[in-house]
């Protein structure tokens, strides 16, 4: 899988948005602080605040996190939300079928049988969130750092790759016998 | 998203409201060519048309004028909200948003139309 339409969204996203006006000025600040961006207790606040707010869920962190073909299997959802600006990379939620129902009916108060256009919609909303409450703990990338809109994939055996990454974040959380991934992956920061 | 934000309003106490959904920017100004409405609540980030583009056009075109929108966004930073007040919004609600606070930003809007 390739992030560069995601990113390219992102970026695109972050022109609208006064991004060009503060690169210069905060570029050399955020990789000096790349211990900050890539402090992993903002992933688990951001899950928790998203959560919790959207759908009154209490996630707890998975000490062991779920591997690509566990993930792969049969029934996977997949949402990508693009970063673009000063940190390039995505937002990555994974989980199986089951659980991305489970979130949508909790959103919406419906109940669903398949993955349906809902349910795709509902994931990568979520996804959405969790990528803007992310960045938006990093001080100085709030606003210097566009989301794209949310890319759902559907299937199994399928993998993630990135090539060389700045820094790749990996959490895995449980809620009820449903349990789902986040993965940001960062692979350039000004 | 908009099916989250009608149960939201709908957990907020406003169940008697209609409400009708558009699937895209260009989708929302051309029912809005015809059905007159009393509040518009907007994505800012969507495919295509985002909502700050939606909202010029809205106002470009002379659609619904006088109605309040209200722009929901994952975007917290002061210049995404002051981009939105400039193209004429009159709220907005970040992302992610309780009931209440969906109640909160749109009850006094409603009242006002």
């Amino acid at each position: 899988m390739k992030l560069n339409g995601v990113r390219s969204s992102a970026i695109a996203s972050g022109r609208g948005c006064g991004i060009q006006q503060t690169e210069n000025g905060m570029a050399q600040s955020l990789r000096k602080s790349i211990h900050v961006v890539a402090d992993p207790k903002n992933l688990d606040a951001s899950v928790d605040e998203v959560f919790k707010t959207m759908l009154g869920i209490d996630c707890q962190r998975d000490p062991v996190v779920l591997s690509t073909p566990t993930l792969g299997g049969p029934g996977t959802v997949t949402a990508v939300i693009g970063f673009g600006g000063l940190l390039s990379g995505a937002c990555v939620l994974q989980c199986r079928s089951e659980a991305a129902m489970l979130i949508a009916a909790q959103m919406t108060g419906m109940e669903f049988q398949e993955i349906d256009d809902t349910v795709k919609d509902g994931v990568g909303e979520i996804c959405n969130m969790l990528a803007g409450a992310w960045k938006s703990k990093v001080p100085g990338l709030a606003a210097g750092c566009g989301l794209s809109v949310p890319a759902v994939i559907t299937g199994h055996d399928y993998d993630l790759h990135v090539q060389a990454p700045e820094f790749e974040l990996r959490h895995s959380y449980r809620f009820g016998d449903a349990s789902f991934t986040v993965t940001i992956v960062c692979d350039g920061i000004q | 998203m908009r099916k989250i934000i009608e149960r939201a309003l709908r957990q907020a106490g406003l169940e008697q409201l209609v409400v009708r959904e558009a699937g895209t920017g260009a989708d929302g100004l051309e029912q809005l060519r015809s059905n007159p409405v009393d509040l518009i609540i907007s994505d800012i980030n969507m495919p295509t048309m985002d909502g700050l583009e939606f909202l010029r056009q809205l106002q470009a075109q002379k659609l619904a004028p006088g109605v309040p929108v209200v722009m929901i966004t994952t975007e917290s930073s002061e210049e995404h909200v002051k981009q939105a007040i400039q193209a004429g919004a009159r709220g907005y609600i970040r992302k992610p948003f309780t009931a209440e606070q969906v109640k909160e930003r749109v009850l006094p809007l409603l009242k006002s139309a």
